[in-house]
């Protein structure tokens, strides 16, 4: 007998909305403008998608400040704060779970409850994603916009070209986050039931 | 709750900087320009400009009133239309020039004047500071217009003060930007008597040294002069210490290749300019041109990016094959 749990309240629901729509235009733009070269467009026109990234950068920066001040002030944000003591166990007991104990049929080392939203993997990845690639991203993102405050060399490459690099790799880190998260939203209770929790707000032990 | 705020405004910090906008020059700057504004124009227009503001004019013998006309040498010269349209257009003539030229013939030591340079007025002004003119200063200092001439090359041998307008908002940019550019060079480089100046010895003019270039008319189109005779300086928009001609950029690299002095420099330049001239929105966000196609291209990362979420999707794929064998093992047993 499973149990529901409210874990995603309305701005919760409304904040994951908008960022996965923004992250989508983000990559799909990031790719044409990786990928582009003069006489062929990768899915958007090179100068389109250069528009659209900024905009739905600009608009990001903003959903994201949203996120970080509804979890300073709401209780959502606890769900954020890692126990360091004993983290390495409680991971390695989550992955061993993904990679094995799940098709013996065991129990979910860390089933969802009123006060755990997150097993030890998914808030680790979520922290890492949310505090560090994210804001990196930000960073990266305004600077090549604002060119001047980027440092002129750094260890014999030219600050704009490390920037941009830099820039890069957080967004392919980006997406390789949004393969697992959606991977792994499907092993909820049923394929489809941590889909419907971020559309209900309810989410059931599994 | 202190930290998570102070966490917080660390991440955002970098945000609320944004360029200072002092000293930029609006349209409504430019339009009050012209002599008819000028609090100066009758008094220059009277006395410097009656024989230095025209190409011929008259001398007049005050023992024998015997007046002659005569031509105003070109180096003397200084078109009065020009001069308001410039960016010092409001200064009286004697604001920068010696007090000595007030009386007429002009005594000899107006002739060993020494002129102000740019930082002697622009230098550590908080409206200015956004041109650097201090770190361009001490890069003139180290270039070898300075070190090799005493200074005798100055601010103005380049930069003419009469006439003054930044050389960006006087082009569309791009090639003419290049050539107005090279022009400058050119007035001393390509002339040589000019060169005189800083030389006794016949000195030759500058294009045939450039002979060791592949397909040298197109690089003296597209390419300007500092670009390969200056030392790089990104935080300054146009980079000021030039160096001898022996330590001149000769490398095919150090310019064609993602991670070049020039990408770092046009890519701040070009951000910069079209932030100032459409402003945030349409230049920054919407038609933001400083990103070129390719320009930062890495092939590794690319590569290793598309590689590794390859590998992803088929660990997940791999994943959901155990899991639907495990299903219907599950169906098979009950």
């Amino acid at each position: 007998m499973s149990k529901n749990f409210y874990h995603y309240p309305v701005w919760v629901r409304l904040w994951h909305l908008t960022n996965a729509i923004l992250c989508l235009f983000l990559i799909v733009t990031g790719f044409s403008m990786l990928y582009s070269d003069p006489d062929r467009a990768l899915v958007v026109k090179f100068q389109r998608a250069v528009s659209i990234h900024n905009v739905c950068g600009v608009l990001l920066t903003i959903s994201y400040t949203a996120f970080v001040i509804g979890n300073i002030f709401t209780e959502n944000g606890r769900h954020y704060l890692i126990a360091i003591r004993g983290m390495a166990e409680r991971l390695w007991k989550q992955a061993r779970y993904y990679g094995f104990g799940y098709f013996k049929g065991e129990e979910s080392p860390f089933p969802v409850t009123g006060n755990r939203k997150f097993n030890p993997l998914q808030q680790v990845s979520y922290v890492g994603v949310m505090y560090f690639v994210l804001p990196m991203l930000f960073v990266t993102g305004w600077a090549l916009m604002f060119p001047e405050f980027i440092l002129k060399r750094f260890l014999g490459f030219s600050g704009v070209f490390l920037t941009d690099q830099f820039h890069v790799i957080l967004g392919f880190l980006v997406v390789i986050f949004l393969f697992i998260h959606l991977y792994v939203s499907t092993m909820g209770k049923s394929p489809l039931s941590n889909f419907r929790s971020i559309i209900t707000g309810w989410q059931e032990s599994h | 709750m202190i930290i998570r705020k102070l966490l917080l405004l660390l991440y955002f910090l970098p945000l609320l900087a944004s360029p200072d906008a002092a000293g930029q020059e609006t349209d409504t700057v430019k339009s009050v320009r012209g002599a008819s504004n000028s609090l100066y124009a009758e008094d220059n227009e009277n006395n410097c400009l009656v024989c230095h503001g025209r190409l011929v004019y008259s001398l007049t013998d005050t023992t024998t009133g015997t007046t002659r006309k005569q031509l105003m040498s070109e180096h003397n010269l200084v078109v009065p239309d020009m001069f308001y349209n410039s960016v010092h257009w409001s200064f009286n003539c004697l604001d920068c020039h010696a007090e000595g030229f007030k009386t007429f013939p002009h005594p000899l030591e107006t002739r060993f004047e020494s002129s102000w340079g740019c930082i002697d007025c622009h230098g550590y002004d908080p409206n200015y500071a956004q041109y650097r003119f201090e770190e361009i200063d001490a890069e003139y200092q180290r270039s070898i217009h300075y070190t090799a001439t005493e200074g005798l090359i100055t601010c103005w041998k380049c930069h003419d003060p009469h006439y003054y307008n930044p050389l960006a908002r006087q082009t569309t940019g791009g090639r003419e930007y290049i050539i107005r550019s090279n022009e400058m060079c050119l007035r001393c480089h390509g002339n040589s008597d000019v060169m005189g100046l800083i030389n006794d010895e016949n000195v030759s003019i500058v294009l045939p040294k450039h002979e060791w270039l592949p397909d040298v008319d197109r690089h003296m189109e597209a390419v300007r002069c500092i670009d390969c005779h200056t030392r790089m300086n990104d935080s300054v928009l146009v980079a000021h210490e030039v160096m001898p001609a022996d330590s001149a950029v000769q490398g095919c690299a150090e310019c064609h290749s993602q991670n070049s002095i020039l990408m770092g420099t046009l890519y701040k330049y070009v951000a910069q300019e079209t932030r100032v001239e459409k402003g945030f929105l349409n230049g920054v966000i919407l038609r933001n041109e400083s990103y070129v196609i390719g320009a930062n291209r890495s092939k590794f990362i690319s590569f290793t990016g598309l590689f590794l979420i390859g590998m992803t999707i088929a660990i997940a794929m791999v994943h959901t094959f155990f899991r639907i064998i495990i299903k219907r093992k599950k169906i098979v047993h009950e």
